[in-house]
């Protein structure tokens, strides 16, 4: 697949699901098996002077979001693969006024499970605000087609599903 | 930090948590709600379509749930604090176990160690039946409230 491919494929994802379309969630890069996805600045996660960072429960989201996203583009159909488990660790605090960007990679793919790592930072790569790793469960008997899947993968079917 | 003090002092008194967990931006967002029972404090967190990351099934995103059992984590730390500030997460681990469908979903958290830095607590979410939980977690959270600002940069 082509980058731009990786890229229609991801961002139909995202776009598909209501909570990231709340938070605004965006691609920023999207490869074979790596993605980039940043998290703007909002208002509504601002607290408005008792702390001023951002909440890691946030961070959590976007990172099981973005190694989810990061499957897509290590398997050859679109698959959908609910979490096992994600296990992540803080080590800085982010600001609440700058953008969140996280880099996910999904390392490994076996018969039923996909695992990923996941690096957030905000102006500086090498200073990640926190770390993760998690595991996918590929469905049983491979990828199943469906109106979703459809949707996923665009082309000309897209616009009935 | 006086103000948090204060407020913590009155949710003692009260027995509402509420303004406690409307602090929080996120937690406002997903709208989440906490009752407290004696000594148990259950989180709520009400089904709403903005939650939702996999529309076909249609079910809550993963990682609305996991934010929603830190909230759950660092409410339950906090209120135990012995100084004023907000329980930091260090590490969350989460283990799904079924979907959270769009429904209601409802947190508790156990603290297994409360030391004078670190405390170590356990989280259970479910939502029909808490013996059928759709996930549980560990985490631990630094309880020192001082370097707050410390390394914003």
């Amino acid at each position: 697949m082509t980058p731009d491919e990786y890229a229609g494929r991801c961002t139909r994802f995202l776009q598909a699901q209501p909570h990231m379309r709340k938070l605004g969630v965006e691609l920023v890069d999207a490869e074979a098996s790596r993605v980039t996805l940043r998290l703007p600045v909002n208002p509504e996660l601002v607290s408005g002077g008792l702390e001023t960072y951002l909440h890691g429960g946030v961070l959590t989201t976007l990172v099981d979001a973005a190694s989810s996203v990061s499957t897509l583009c290590a398997l050859e159909a679109f698959e959908l693969c609910p979490t096992l488990d994600l296990r992540i660790d803080h080590m800085r605090i982010p600001s609440e006024t700058r953008p969140v960007y996280v880099d996910a990679e999904c390392y490994r793919i076996t018969r039923s499970v996909l695992f990923t790592r996941a690096s957030v930072y905000q102006d500086d790569k090498s200073r990640p605000v926190a770390n993760a790793v998690a595991t996918f469960m590929r469905p049983e008997g491979g990828a199943v087609v469906s109106d979703f899947q459809q949707l996923i993968e665009g082309g000309d079917d897209a616009a009935t599903a | 930090m006086q103000q948090l003090l204060e407020m913590v002092k009155a949710a003692h008194a009260s027995g509402d948590y509420q303004p406690l967990v409307d602090l929080i931006p996120y937690a406002r967002m997903l709208g989440v709600e906490c009752a407290c029972y004696g000594e148990e404090v259950i989180f709520k967190l009400p089904a709403n379509p903005d939650t939702i990351g996999n529309p076909t099934i249609p079910a809550i995103h993963g990682g609305v749930i996991a934010a929603f059992m830190e909230l759950t984590a660092q409410f339950q730390l906090t209120l135990q604090m012995p100084q004023p500030g907000l329980a930091k997460v260090i590490d969350f681990s989460l283990d799904y176990m079924r979907a959270g469908l769009h429904r209601d979903t409802f947190a508790i958290c156990t603290i297994s160690r409360q030391g004078r830095r670190i405390g170590n607590c356990s989280v259970l979410a479910w939502q029909e039946r808490k013996s059928r939980p759709i996930a549980q977690a560990r985490a631990h959270f630094l309880l020192d409230a001082s370097p707050i600002q410390e390394s914003a940069t």
